[in-house]
């Protein structure tokens, strides 16, 4: 009877066997997503700070996932401080976020942490603009990041376009000034159409006559807004990546 | 015991609540209770020190609730700071203070350095202020230096924190839509910083801080405990229950939580060379590697 018995069982299990294998198959799989997901999140969540709040794995991640739709090139990175600190001015599109896209090339770029300006101090935004190295637009705050040695990219006044740099807060050029470091523009170009942008950093600005009071960051910054709409032109102005490129609008092209 | 090993250091003596831990070689100390005001002006004018290092501040919910704290830390400056003003060979005055007086007000500077205006926005930073300011007007009048040294959260095996006790529980909040950073000190860095800021006869307050920083989620998985974020009025929660498991949340802790606290400790290592040996993150990794009991074996067998 025993024997009679086993082939039935052994039918039994292979036929559960077969049925249940894509349940186990998908429940295994299930299991592994998450957990897998749940070892990246710790991964993720685990990193560390440095003494602003920047997220070093953070900033490589966001980076990364921002090269999927931007492709940068920077220009001119032999004009920053190897070591030392320095206020790069840069002119902004709207909605482009050109000061943070770059900070992150600039990093990239060069290898060390870049900070940018402009955080609000709400959170969740502000908590997480931190992580990717922001600082809040004051001068305080910008002096002591200055002289702590860290580079960091001030954005002008939004514009519409990338023909002129908009208005300049002199205030926060005059910590660059009070700090004694190094102003630097820089132009970039970006066009909504298009993958491509690009980040040209000039040389550092000095004034001919050295002024004794606040004229010295003011004069300084009608003289970044001036070398980066120098710096714009030279890059081919406005650009909008569609046909009407092409018109003779501006003497050399372009509108 | 720090201070004992200095060599421009002479006769040595110190006043404290509870007797020191460690077996002092030539320092004499004096157990005298905060608030018993002739007892502290008689020793300290007998004494007539040149250099008065007043640590005696009681942290909001380390070993008194907020109240008392405060009264006894107002009490211990009182005496210990008017006690010292009418010593004769009285050179310098060196004070503990915190990051706590900068406050975190909207739009503070994230990493304020010593010449930003303290502002506080918690009781705790209030009470440490009074303590800057007290001394300061002391100094003022009898024409001697003032250092405060303006320290993080302190970490210790053997320092009551609140912050400490909090991040050993075993479930830990955790502000969910901010988790700033913020960094600490570890308790033999801070000694060492005192020592050396009575050496070099600081005028002038100091941030000492570890370098580095952590945010409360990074604290907590660091230290395998259970993270439990917290989104606005579930604070008031989350304070009652971390209340009712033994670590209650300080109103200066709570502050850090939401809104970090960091602060630039370059002008430390330029006037008194001071560089902690221990950065933050050592610093958490140590809070929780310390054991919750320490058991000493008897040195001498009595039966």
């Amino acid at each position: 009877m025993p024997a009679r018995a086993e082939p039935a069982t052994s039918a039994a299990q292979q036929l559960a066997e077969v049925i249940t294998l894509p349940v186990r198959t998908v429940g295994n799989q299930a299991t592994g997503l998450a957990g897998s997901s749940i070892r990246t999140f710790r991964a993720w969540t685990a990193n560390e700070v440095d003494d602003w709040g920047r997220d070093n794995a953070f900033v490589n991640r966001f980076w990364s996932a921002s090269q999927l739709r931007w492709s940068t090139s920077v220009g001119g990175s032999e004009h920053l401080p190897k070591r030392s600190g320095a206020l790069i001015v840069i002119n902004a599109r709207r909605w482009s976020l050109a000061p943070i896209f770059a900070a992150l090339a600039l990093g990239a770029e060069i290898d060390r942490a870049v900070r940018f300006v402009g955080r609000p101090d709400v959170a969740p935004l502000g908590p997480m603009m931190q992580r990717l190295g922001a600082l809040l637009p004051s001068e305080a705050e910008l002096a002591g990041a200055l002289r702590a040695g860290e580079l960091i990219v001030l954005g002008a006044e939004h514009r519409s376009t990338n023909r002129q740099a908009g208005l300049i807060d002199h205030r926060l050029v005059g910590a660059a000034v009070a700090t004694k470091v190094p102003v630097l523009p820089a132009a970039t170009v970006s066009v909504p159409m298009r993958r491509n942008a690009r980040v040209e950093i000039g040389r550092p600005v000095k004034l001919r006559r050295k002024r004794r009071g606040p004229l010295d960051e003011l004069e300084t910054a009608d003289l970044l807004q001036l070398r980066i709409d120098d710096m714009l032109d030279e890059m081919g102005g406005a650009l909008t990546g569609t046909p009407l490129d092409w018109l003779p609008t501006g003497g050399m092209g372009g509108l | 015991m720090l201070l004992e090993d200095e060599p421009w250091v002479g006769a040595l003596e110190g006043i404290g609540t509870d007797p020191p831990r460690p077996r002092l070689r030539r320092a004499v100390f004096h157990r005298i209770v905060a608030g018993q005001h002739d007892r502290t002006v008689e020793a300290v004018t007998r004494f007539n020190p040149h250099v008065v290092v007043h640590i005696a501040v009681w942290e909001p919910y380390s070993r008194a609730t907020p109240d008392s704290a405060r009264e006894l830390t107002d009490d211990a400056a009182t005496s210990i700071l008017g006690a010292a003003a009418e010593c004769r060979a009285l050179e310098s005055i060196v004070v503990r203070s915190g990051f706590e007086v900068y406050g975190r007000q909207r739009n503070a500077v994230t990493r304020p350095d010593e010449d930003v205006v303290p502002f506080p926005t918690c009781d705790y930073g209030h009470t440490l202020l009074d303590i800057e300011h007290t001394a300061n007007a002391i100094g003022r009048r009898v024409g001697v230096t003032v250092g405060s040294l303006r320290l993080a959260s302190i970490l210790g095996p053997h320092v009551p924190s609140p912050l400490g006790r909090l991040l050993r529980m075993p479930a830990v909040p955790f502000s969910a839509v901010a988790d700033p950073p913020f960094a600490v000190i570890h308790q033999h860095d801070a000694a060492e910083a005192f020592v050396a800021a009575a050496r070099e006869r600081v005028d002038q307050p100091l941030n000492i801080v570890s370098p580095g920083a952590i945010t409360a989620y990074q604290a907590i998985r660091r230290g395998h405990r259970l993270p439990v974020p917290v989104v606005g009025p579930q604070w008031v929660a989350a304070k009652a229950a971390s209340y009712l498991a033994g670590a209650p949340l300080a109103d200066h802790v709570k502050e850090m939580l939401q809104r970090g606290r960091l602060a630039d400790n370059a002008r430390a290592a330029e006037v008194i060379g001071f560089a902690p040996t221990t950065t933050t993150s050592d610093v958490i990794d140590q809070l929780y590697r310390w054991p919750s009991v320490v058991h000493h074996p008897a040195t001498k067998a009595v039966a």
